[in-house]
C-alpha cells in the first residue's frame, strides 16, 4: 500500500510525460526524480497509453467502422504519399466527419465532410444541444434547497438510466455511496468517449458543458463530495477548450466544490469506470475486479460516483421539472435520448429523441438513408451488427438485450449494401484487438485470434479459419474480466448469425 | 447483528467451515478440494488475471474467480461443472495458441523450469487453434549474469512484476504496452543490471510457466536430478534452499515452497545464484598451513587450531593483548558473533573485536 504522499506523486506520472512529449529513458528519469515512483512503473504505464508511448509528432487517421466505410486507408495512403507520417489509430468520436483525423498537434482537421446536425433548439428537451445556455445554476440551487433524500427521490422517479452504456439505474449509486461509512467521497464524470460509432458526449461537451457541471455539482452536493473530477479523452483538444472556459464560470457557482480536470493519453478501455480509475491513479489502464465497486472502494480507495457525460447532463432539467415530467419523455423506457448517427445516411449527427425511437425515426432526423441499407450497429462496435429487418425495433435497452445486441453508447452506424459485411466485422474487431488492456487472457488473446481469423478469412474466402471462432468467443464472455473482452467477439457473431451469406466460401 | 466471522460454506455440495475474509481459493485448498490456477501466489494480492480459477458461485451470473472472489456464510459454490470443464477447455486452448509448444498442436515446452500450464493442457482435449503470434518484446540486450526472460513462454500472470512490487519492494520490472503486445519489461527495456534490480531472482521462482529461467542453470533439466535441502550460509538468517544436482553437480538452487520455511520461497542473489564456488578448482576443501618452505601443506583442522593459536600467543606475549585484533563475519550467526567476541576478550584479553557489517 502506498503512503498519502506516494499515492499523490503516483497520480501526477501520466501528466508530467505528456508535458516531456511521450515515453523516453530520459523523460522516465526525470519523472522518476520528481515523484520517487519508480522508473519501471513510470515506464510500464506510460507504455499503455498511445498518446504518449510514442514521442514524435504525426497525423492521426481514425479508423473506426465508418471512418473505415467513408474511406480512410486511401486518405492514409494519400497523406503518406505526400511525405506526411499517418498513425492509424482507434475511433475519434468524430464518426460525423469521417474520415475523422487529427492533425500533429491533435486538431481536428476534416477532409471529406458531409453536412452534420443536432436536433434544432427545443425548450421541452432536457438537454437541448441545439439550445442556448444557461449559466444561472438555478437548479443547483434548487437542488441544494430541496437537500439531497428529495433529490434521490426525483432521480428515482425520473428512471434515468446510465447514458454510459450499461444502463444501470442512476438513483441506486448515489443512494450506494450515501450509505458508505467513509466521509471522504468523489463524484467522476466519464468524458472518455471513444467507442466507435459514438461522439454524443462531444457534442454536450461542445454545446453545453455547463448543463453537465451542474449535474455533477447537484451530485457532489448530494452525496457530500468535496471534488469533482472530470476524466476526458486526450484527443478532445476543442471539447476541452470549451470545457474550461464553462468551469471558469462553474467555479464560483458551485464554490466550495472543486472541479478537476484529467486527460486522458489515449486508451479506449478507460472508459471502463475501474480501468478510468486506475488511470486517474496514474496507473495502467487495467480494469479492477469487481467486487468492491467504486461507490464503494473506487477513486483512491474512497467511495465515488461515476457518471457518464450525458447521464449528469439530464440532471438539471429532472430537477427543476420533475422525476415525472422526465419519464414521460420516453417512448419505451424513461427519457429522452442523445442517439449519434452515422454512416450511410445524409445528415449524420447527434439527435435528442424519445428512448425507444426507432432506426427508421432516427434516420428521419439525420435526413434518410444514403443508398440500400442492409445492416446497422445500434450501440458502438460492442453491440454487433442487425440486420435492416429491425429497423422498427425501438432503440432502448432491454429491446436491444432482448435482440441479442444492446443500446450501450447509442452509436448508430447505417452500413448500405456497398459494405462487405466480413470486412465490416474485420474493422470492428482491429479495434477490440488493439484497444484490450492484455490483462486478462481470454480478452488478450481472443481478440487477437478471431481478428487473424476473419482476416484469413477475408483474404482467402475459405471458411476454415473460422471453425473455432464460436469456441473462443463463447469463451472470451465467459472468462474476461471486464465489458470488452465480454462483447469483442460480438461484432463477428453477429453478423455470422443475420448475415450468414457473408460468411460462405468465396 | 454483528455478523459471526466463522460460517460454513458449501462447495461441490459438501460443507466446509470458513472464515471472514478467507477466498474460495483458500477454503477449497484447506480442504483438499483442487482448484487450478496460474497466476496466484500466496504471498500476493490476488490478481485474477489468468483466468484459470474461474469457479461458479450460486446468484452470480458470471464465472467467478476463485482466488479472489470471497467467501461469506452459506455461500455455494462449484468447482466442477459441464459449464467450468468446456472454459478450462477453451482457455487453456487459447493460452496453448499464444505459446511454444513442442511441435505444431503439442503441449506448451517445459524449459529449465516446470511449465504449469503443460500440466493443466495435459488434463483436456485442446482445440486446434492457431497460433495468434503475439508480438511480446524480448529484452535481447540484457547481459545480466543470471535471469533470461522468454516471451514465448510467458502468460502475462504478472506474477513476476507483481512480487517485485509488493514482496521485494525492488519494481525493477513491470508489465508494459497493451492488448496483445504486452510484456515483461524493464524501464527502457534496460539490462536488468542497469535497473533497481538486487538479482534476486524471486521472478524466476513465482513464474508458473518457465518464461523466467535461470541463465546458467541447464535450459532443459536432466530428469534425474536430486534434491537436498540445506540451510543457506552466507548470511545468519538462515534462508532454507534446495539443492538440486546431478551426477553429484551443482546445477540449481531455488528456495522451498511460499509458507513452508522462514524464508517463504525467497531467496536473494548469494543464496540463489551464488554456487560456482562449489565445484570451483581454487576452491579449499581441508586446512592448508605454510610451512617453513614457504609452500601451503594440507593438514588436519586439529593441526591447523592449534597453529594459529600458538601463532596468536606468541604475539601476545612478545607485545602485548592488544597487538592482537578480531574480524568476524557477516555470514556469522549472532551465536557464532558472541564466540568470537569471547574468544577476543576472554581468552586473548582484548578488545579489538570487530564485526565487518557493524560500519
Amino acid at each position: 500500500m502506498l503512503t498519502h504522499e506516494a499515492q499523490r506523486q503516483r497520480e501526477r506520472i501520466l501528466e508530467l510525460l505528456e508535458h516531456e512529449g511521450g515515453v523516453t529513458e530520459e523523460s522516465v528519469r526525470r519523472v522518476h526524480k520528481e515523484t520517487g515512483v519508480p522508473e519501471a512503473d513510470i515506464w510500464g504505464t506510460g507504455m499503455f497509453y498511445t498518446l504518449i508511448n510514442k514521442p514524435g509528432r504525426r497525423v492521426r487517421i481514425c479508423d473506426g467502422l465508418t471512418c473505415q466505410m467513408a474511406g480512410a486507408d486511401q486518405l492514409s495512403a494519400d497523406l503518406e504519399a505526400k511525405g506526411l507520417p499517418c498513425e492509424r489509430v482507434s475511433c475519434l468520436a468524430q464518426c460525423d466527419r469521417a474520415p475523422a483525423t487529427l492533425d500533429e498537434d491533435l486538431e481536428l482537421v476534416t477532409y471529406h465532410g458531409k453536412e452534420t446536425g443536432v436536433t434544432p433548439d427545443d425548450p421541452g428537451l432536457p438537454m437541448n444541444l441545439g439550445g442556448p445556455v444557461d449559466e444561472s445554476y438555478s437548479s443547483f440551487a434548487r437542488a441544494k434547497e430541496l437537500g439531497a433524500e428529495a433529490v434521490i427521490e426525483i432521480l428515482k422517479e425520473s428512471g434515468l438510466q446510465g447514458r454510459g452504456g450499461a444502463g444501470f439505474p442512476a438513483h441506486f449509486k448515489w443512494s450506494s455511496v450515501l450509505a458508505q461509512a467513509e466521509a471522504e467521497r468523489y463524484v467522476i464524470c466519464n468524458a472518455d468517449e471513444g467507442e466507435p460509432g459514438t461522439f454524443k458526449d462531444r457534442e454536450i461537451l461542445l454545446r453545453q458543458p455547463t448543463k453537465m457541471l451542474e449535474g455533477l455539482a447537484i451530485a457532489a452536493q448530494a452525496i457530500g463530495a468535496k471534488d469533482i473530477y472530470i476524466y476526458i479523452r486526450g484527443e478532445f483538444t476543442n471539447e476541452r477548450r470549451s470545457l474550461e472556459k464553462a468551469i471558469e464560470i462553474a467555479k464560483e457557482k458551485i464554490a466550495p466544490i472543486k472541479i478537476h480536470v484529467a486527460l486522458g493519453h489515449g486508451a479506449y478501455i478507460c472508459g471502463e469506470e475501474t480501468a478510468l480509475i486506475e488511470a486517474l491513479e496514474g496507473k495502467r489502464g487495467m480494469p479492477r475486479l469487481k467486487p468492491p465497486y467504486p461507490t464503494e472502494k473506487g477513486f483512491r480507495n474512497k467511495p465515488t460516483l461515476m457518471h457518464n457525460v450525458e447521464t449528469a447532463c439530464c440532471i438539471p432539467a429532472i430537477v427543476d421539472r420533475g422525476g415525472e415530467w422526465f419519464k414521460k419523455l420516453g417512448k419505451t423506457e424513461a427519457g429522452s435520448k442523445l442517439y449519434c448517427i452515422s454512416g450511410h445516411v445524409n445528415r449524420p449527427g447527434v439527435y435528442e429523441l424519445p428512448l425507444g425511437a426507432s432506426l427508421d425515426e432516427l434516420v428521419d432526423a439525420a435526413g434518410g438513408y444514403e443508398g440500400n441499407p442492409q445492416a446497422f450497429s445500434p450501440g458502438g462496435a460492442s453491440s454487433g451488427f442487425l440486420p435492416m429487418t429491425y429497423r422498427d425495433l425501438p432503440l432502448d435497452y432491454k429491446n436491444l438485450a432482448d435482440a441479442g445486441s444492446m443500446l450501450g453508447s447509442a452509436g448508430v452506424v447505417v452500413l448500405n449494401d456497398s459494405v462487405d459485411m466480413a470486412e465490416a466485422v474485420k474493422w470492428q474487431l482491429i479495434f477490440f484487438e488493439r484497444e484490450s488492456c492484455g490483462q486478462c487472457a481470454p480478452c488478450r488473446i481472443g481478440t487477437r485470434y478471431l481478428r487473424r481469423q476473419v482476416d484469413q478469412y477475408v483474404q482467402l474466402g475459405d471458411t476454415a479459419p473460422l471453425t473455432y471462432a464460436e469456441d473462443v468467443a463463447w469463451e472470451m464472455e465467459e472468462g474476461s474480466i471486464c465489458g470488452l473482452g465480454m462483447v469483442a467477439a460480438k461484432p463477428l457473431e453477429s453478423a455470422q448469425k443475420h448475415f450468414p451469406d457473408a460468411f460462405k466460401v468465396r | 447483528m454483528i455478523k459471526s466471522n466463522s460460517f460454513t460454506v458449501e462447495i461441490n455440495g459438501q460443507t466446509y467451515s470458513a472464515d471472514a475474509g478467507e477466498t474460495v481459493y483458500e477454503v477449497a485448498q484447506r480442504n483438499g478440494v483442487e482448484i487450478p490456477t496460474l497466476c496466484h501466489d500466496p504471498r500476493l494480492d490476488p490478481a485474477g488475471a489468468c483466468r484459470v480459477c474461474l469457479v461458479e458461485v450460486e446468484g452470480q451470473r458470471r464465472l467467478q474467480p476463485g482466488c479472489a472472489w470471497k467467501v461469506d456464510a452459506d455461500m455455494k459454490i462449484q468447482t466442477e461443472s459441464d459449464r467450468i470443464s468446456r472454459h478450462r477447455q477453451v482457455l487453456y486452448s487459447m493460452y496453448m495458441s499464444d505459446h511454444r509448444t513442442d511441435e505444431e498442436g503439442g503441449l506448451p515446452e517445459e524449459t529449465g523450469n516446470v511449465n504449469q500450464l503443460r500440466e493443466l493442457c495435459a488434463t483436456i482435449d485442446p482445440i486446434p487453434l492457431e497460433k495468434v503470434e503475439a508480438p511480446r518484446a524480448a529484452r535481447p540486450g540484457d547481459d545480466n549474469p543470471y535471469i533470461e526472460f522468454d516471451p514465448e513462454l510467458c502468460i502475462l500472470c504478472a506474477r513476476c512484476t507483481r512480487y517485485c512490487d509488493e514482496v521485494e519492494a525492488v519494481n525493477a520490472i513491470t508489465l508494459a504496452e497493451r492488448g496483445s503486445e504486452t510484456t515483461i519489461a524493464t524501464a527502457g527495456q534496460r539490462s536488468l543490471i542497469d535497473t533497481s534490480c538486487e538479482l534476486c531472482g524471486g521472478c524466476i521462482d513465482t513464474c508458473p510457466t518457465g518464461a523466467l529461467i535461470e541463465k546458467k542453470a541447464p535450459k532443459l533439466m536432466p530428469l534425474e536430478t536430486k534434491t537436498t535441502r540445506t540451510t543457506c550460509n552466507f548470511c545468519g538468517v538462515g534462508c532454507q534452499m534446495d539443492l538440486h544436482t546431478h551426477n553429484n553437480r551443482l546445477v540449481k538452487i531455488t528456495s522451498p515452497a511460499p509458507g513452508e520455511t522462514l524464508n517463504d520461497g525467497n531467496l536473494c542473489v548469494k543464496g540463489r545464484f551464488a554456487y560456482d564456488f562449489v565445484h570451483h578448482e581454487d576452491r579449499l576443501t581441508e586446512p592448508l598451513i605454510r610451512r617453513e618452505d614457504g609452500q601451503l601443506h594440507p593438514a588436519t583442522w586439529d593441526e591447523a587450531i592449534k597453529v594459529a593459536s600458538e601463532g596468536m600467543n606468541r604475539v601476545k606475549a612478545k607485545y602485548g593483548s592488544d597487538a592482537l585484533g578480531f574480524v568476524s563475519s557477516s555470514r556469522c550467526t549472532i551465536e557464532e558473533n558472541y564466540l568470537m567476541q569471547k574468544l577476543s576478550r576472554a581468552a586473548f584479553g582484548t578488545n579489538n573485536i570487530h564485526q565487518c557489517a557493524a560500519t
